[in-house]
């Protein structure tokens, strides 16, 4: 007989999307600031460097999805298996890995 | 002052790197005797993390800027315009995952094969990325040196 749990806790899988999401979402932004020079000198403006704001950013982005995705589904959070947030994390940062490294690489 | 500065920095970086290849053993042999080690040191390592961002953070903010304009002057502009670029922005992926690990590894370990297998990915991920940013870190510094040394010729 299988005795092995394999539920995880909802704050597990909430912030283990808001990673994934936030590990996009963090290339992303690299893209964005690199091409505009008005976005990067408004983040400039917020902090005094811009990127002192993208790390104030993609860290409260971080909190508040991960806060939020556990509230889904009646405070029970998203309803995964554990599996498929592996894949989903490993995703994201594969994706937001090859961004920057594609991006500072190729198109710069 | 700042160099000793830049030493903590990359004295932290490596011992979220050893916390997370300790942890990785660990957890490959979690059971109910280490599991609150298993949780201290995920905690250690997230904190080892956010003290070398912080310290890094705030060395690249406020003395970085002179070190830019000497490696873009010299033989190795890319230390800069790849190296430090992709690591500014890489660093704060590996701040999101170690901040994730103490979440984690909050789940029974002993018991749950599956988390396992997903505070074991966390690890493998933050030891390989921790150590690709060390080696990113170098050569940035021997941007600088290549820069000062081509300088004095």
């Amino acid at each position: 007989m299988n005795m092995e749990n394999t539920a995880v806790s909802k704050y597990t899988i909430s912030f283990g999307l808001s990673l994934a999401l936030n590990s996009v979402a963090n290339a992303l932004l690299v893209v964005v600031k690199e091409k505009s020079h008005t976005v990067t000198a408004a983040m400039q403006k917020i902090t005094g460097h811009q990127w002192v704001t993208h790390v104030a950013i993609i860290l409260i982005l971080f909190a508040v999805f991960g806060w939020w995705f556990a509230r889904i589904n009646n405070g029970q959070g998203p309803k995964i298996a554990v599996n498929r947030l592996i894949t989903t994390i490993a995703a994201g940062i594969v994706a937001g890995g090859l961004i920057i490294t594609g991006f500072y690489l190729f198109a710069d | 002052m700042n160099e000793i500065l830049l030493m903590f920095h990359v004295l932290f970086g490596v011992a979220c790197i050893i916390t997370a290849v300790w942890l990785f053993v660990d957890v490959l042999h979690a059971s109910e005797a280490n599991l609150n080690r298993i949780r201290g040191l995920s905690w250690a390592a997230a904190i080892f993390m956010w003290l070398a961002f912080l310290i890094g953070g705030y060395w690249y903010v406020t003395f970085y800027p002179a070190d830019k304009a000497i490696i873009l002057k010299g033989p190795w502009p890319f230390a800069h315009s790849f190296f430090m670029e992709t690591k500014e922005h890489l660093v704060i992926m590996l701040l999101l995952l170690a901040s994730y690990l103490p979440v984690a590894a909050a789940n029974n370990l002993a018991a749950n094969k599956e988390a396992r297998r997903l505070v074991l990915g966390a690890l493998a991920v933050i030891a390989l990325l921790g150590l690709m940013i060390e080696g990113h870190g170098a050569v940035i510094a021997m941007g600088v040196k290549v820069a000062l040394l081509a300088g004095q010729h």
